[in-house]
């Protein structure tokens, strides 16, 4: 039915639009290019509720995130982490899984400056992303795109099954006109920029 | 299939008179929305956007049987399964046998217009298959069992305190439970709807041909979940949601935003391009795309309501709209709502089955400037009146006085004694005497008629 369908459907759409000249593709949207991606991404990150810290040149990454996870919630006990976070960036802490860890660790394919966004492949865990109560990202060194469209033209070269953008916590004014945030995915979502280089690149 | 819009006048009447609070929260939530997309216009080049935007879909939807054969491919090359559904029925059947198929016990859904259109839910429940809204406000509404008011917020009619008040008797909330409180008891049911689902069911905001990537937009983080930890995912797409290409995309996810809720994107996007196919990822074993035509071939080959198909269902008219800001989206009854619903849903369902929704505006011309892909909302209303006049479907009442009235207006004799009645008569008076006067007068303020005609007037000189 669904093959009879299919060749109905479409004969109905040419048949629609055979006497409707074809329109052009106005081509590309011409939007603002920032001088300065990193500082236009945090600033429109942190506008939609987003946060952003640094963790500093020194090596000590994975000390630093235990600290950073141990400050904002003493009890912490376990994490989940991302299989593609290299084991100098994971916090020292136990890994458990998703749906029981007090925050997710992920890696970002990029960010992008123009709408505030981090770029999350499937690769990484999709329930480490969303599960816990608090997601922290680590942004790669020079990998923060000025405008969307340029980051999603490369991206169509990495695309992997599930892609999501994350552009701050999850929220939702859907009761009394009131925002609430951690409505379904975590409530607080953290970008780690200037620091993280992935294995296998060189450190500055 | 059958829709309330018939009563559309009777339930806007009955809505204003029993339930004031509706009126009150959907203005301040409107008027709010609103205002929020005039500062997300501000903050770009909004007019060079919204024309950019209008010529993308134009484009699209004139080579549209090309991008859909190739959003097909794609996905079928990602390893995503595509259905063709010519109507609900069939929508309905495809959807539930995938269920069946896959011995699905629990869904959960992500908002999505398009399933309340095909009416999904009573289909699965009937198969013993139980569903979850996991919107917020969507939730909310299910649990009410009451359909979506808006696009954007489909619960945005109720008050805070009647979300206590129902969260306090179906949560075991306190009653006087904050926002915050009431949020985490839904999540806490929910949470556990989707750990347990085996299939997640969405719509979709953006189909691109060029990837096969079916795009959402979301702030709470709902759809995400629905189409990343069950086993199945099944996108519900309307054929009209196509674009080109990926950088097509970028321009959409940040205007659709900025027209919702002036944020420049939404907090969640998901670019779903098949089922999970990587080590290390856990997303769905399956994923589904169902292409929904049901009416939208017919709004296609309109001369003119073609045009209503470039909507995003951002929901910006319905914001912008005085005569919906009085009702909500119930009055109108069908799930299109408000300005593009009495645009569109003549096309989809039929003029005969929308009347008298094209008549349902006060033709301010809001819509339009609000509407992120420039949808000429009034001109295609005048239109399907147009029509509606043409094909009788109009009160023969007004009909004959519309006749009436031309006679009248081309006879100047008979015009001068009409003229000189109406003014002796005065505005209740001849609405007594006028039958249509009389019926269109019962909805509003009659203007009061100057004690002299315009002829009187002119012949003592005025200028």
């Amino acid at each position: 039915m669904s093959v009879e369908s299919r060749e109905r459907i479409l004969a109905r759409v040419a048949k629609a639009t055979a006497s409707r000249a074809g329109l052009p593709h106005p081509g590309a949207l011409v939007t603002p290019v920032t001088d300065d991606p990193e500082a236009a991404f945090v600033k429109r990150f942190t506008s939609s509720g987003g946060e952003v810290v640094e963790a500093g040149p020194g090596r000590e990454r994975s000390a630093w995130l235990t600290r950073l996870l141990r400050g904002l919630d003493p009890e912490v006990v376990g994490v989940a982490v991302g299989p593609e976070v290299p084991p100098e960036f994971r916090p020292r802490l136990p890994e458990v899984a998703a749906a029981h860890a007090g925050a997710g660790i992920s890696v970002a394919w990029a960010a992008v400056a123009e709408s505030g966004s981090l770029i999350l492949p499937s690769t990484g865990t999709r329930a480490v992303q969303l599960l816990p109560p608090v997601h922290v990202v680590w942004v790669p060194r020079g990998r923060v795109y000025g405008r969307l469209e340029d980051a999603l033209r490369e991206l169509r070269r990495n695309l992997s099954a599930g892609v999501g953008l994350h552009s701050g916590p999850s929220k939702s004014a859907d009761i009394g006109r009131t925002v609430v945030t951690g409505v379904h995915g975590p409530g607080r979502c953290m970008a780690v920029v200037g620091s993280y280089a992935p294995t296998g690149t060189s450190e500055t | 299939m059958a829709t309330g819009i018939k009563d559309y006048a009777a339930r806007s009447r009955e809505i204003i008179r029993e339930d004031p609070g509706v009126r009150e929260s959907v203005t301040g939530a409107t008027i709010a929305f609103d205002e929020k997309r005039r500062q997300g216009y501000a903050e770009v080049d909004a007019d060079a956007w919204r024309r950019w935007a209008e010529g993308v879909k134009n484009h699209t939807l004139t080579h549209l049987d090309r991008y859909l054969a190739e959003a097909e491919e794609q996905l079928q090359a990602n390893g995503a399964q595509v259905h063709w559904a010519a109507d609900a029925a069939e929508a309905r059947e495809i959807v539930t046998g995938l269920a069946v198929r896959h011995g699905v016990r629990s869904v959960v859904k992500g908002k999505s217009m398009v399933t309340e259109e095909i009416d999904l839910n009573p289909v699965l429940e009937a198969a013993g298959i139980e569903v979850f809204e996991t919107d917020l406000g969507e939730y909310i509404l299910q649990l009410l069992e009451e359909p979506p008011s808006h696009i954007l917020g489909p619960a945005l009619h109720k008050s805070l305190e009647q979300v206590q008040e129902l969260f306090a008797d179906r949560l075991d909330t306190a009653r006087d439970g904050d926002p915050d409180t009431l949020a985490r008891a839904a999540r806490e049911v929910l949470r556990g709807a989707f750990i347990h689902a085996d299939m997640g069911i969405t719509g979709a905001n953006f189909l691109v041909a060029e990837t096969g990537t079916v795009a959402l937009i979301e702030n709470e983080g709902n759809i995400r979940l629905t189409t990343s930890l069950p086993r199945v995912h099944v996108a519900v797409v309307g054929i009209e949601k196509l674009l080109p290409r990926m950088t097509d995309l970028a321009g959409f996810l940040q205007l659709t935003a900025r027209a919702a809720t002036g944020q420049p994107i939404g907090c969640f996007v998901s670019l779903i391009q098949g089922p999970a196919a990587d080590p290390g990822d856990d997303g769905p074993e399956e994923v589904h795309v169902v292409l929904v035509d049901n009416g939208r071939t017919d709004v296609l080959a309109h001369e003119h309501a073609w045009e209503a198909l470039r909507c995003v269902r951002c929901g910006a008219c319905l914001n912008a709209c005085p005569v919906y800001r009085q009702t909500g989206g119930h009055a109108y009854g069908y799930v299109y709502s408000g300005p593009i619903g009495s645009v569109l849903d003549p096309g989809l369902l039929g003029l005969h089955e929308a009347m008298p929704l094209p008549f349902a505006s006060s033709l301010c011309g809001a819509c339009e400037d609000a509407c992120p892909v420039r949808i000429p909302i009034p001109e295609l209303l005048l239109e399907w009146r147009r029509e509606a006049q043409e094909e009788g479907l109009t009160p023969w009442k007004e009909r004959a006085a519309l006749a009436g009235l031309a006679s009248v207006a081309t006879r100047p004799g008979l015009y001068r004694l009409a003229g000189k009645i109406g003014s002796r008569l005065g505005a209740t008076g001849a609405a007594r005497v006028l039958p249509m006067l009389g019926e269109w007068s019962k909805d509003r303020a009659l203007p009061k008629p100057s004690p002299r005609t315009f002829r009187d007037l002119w012949r003592e000189g005025i200028e």
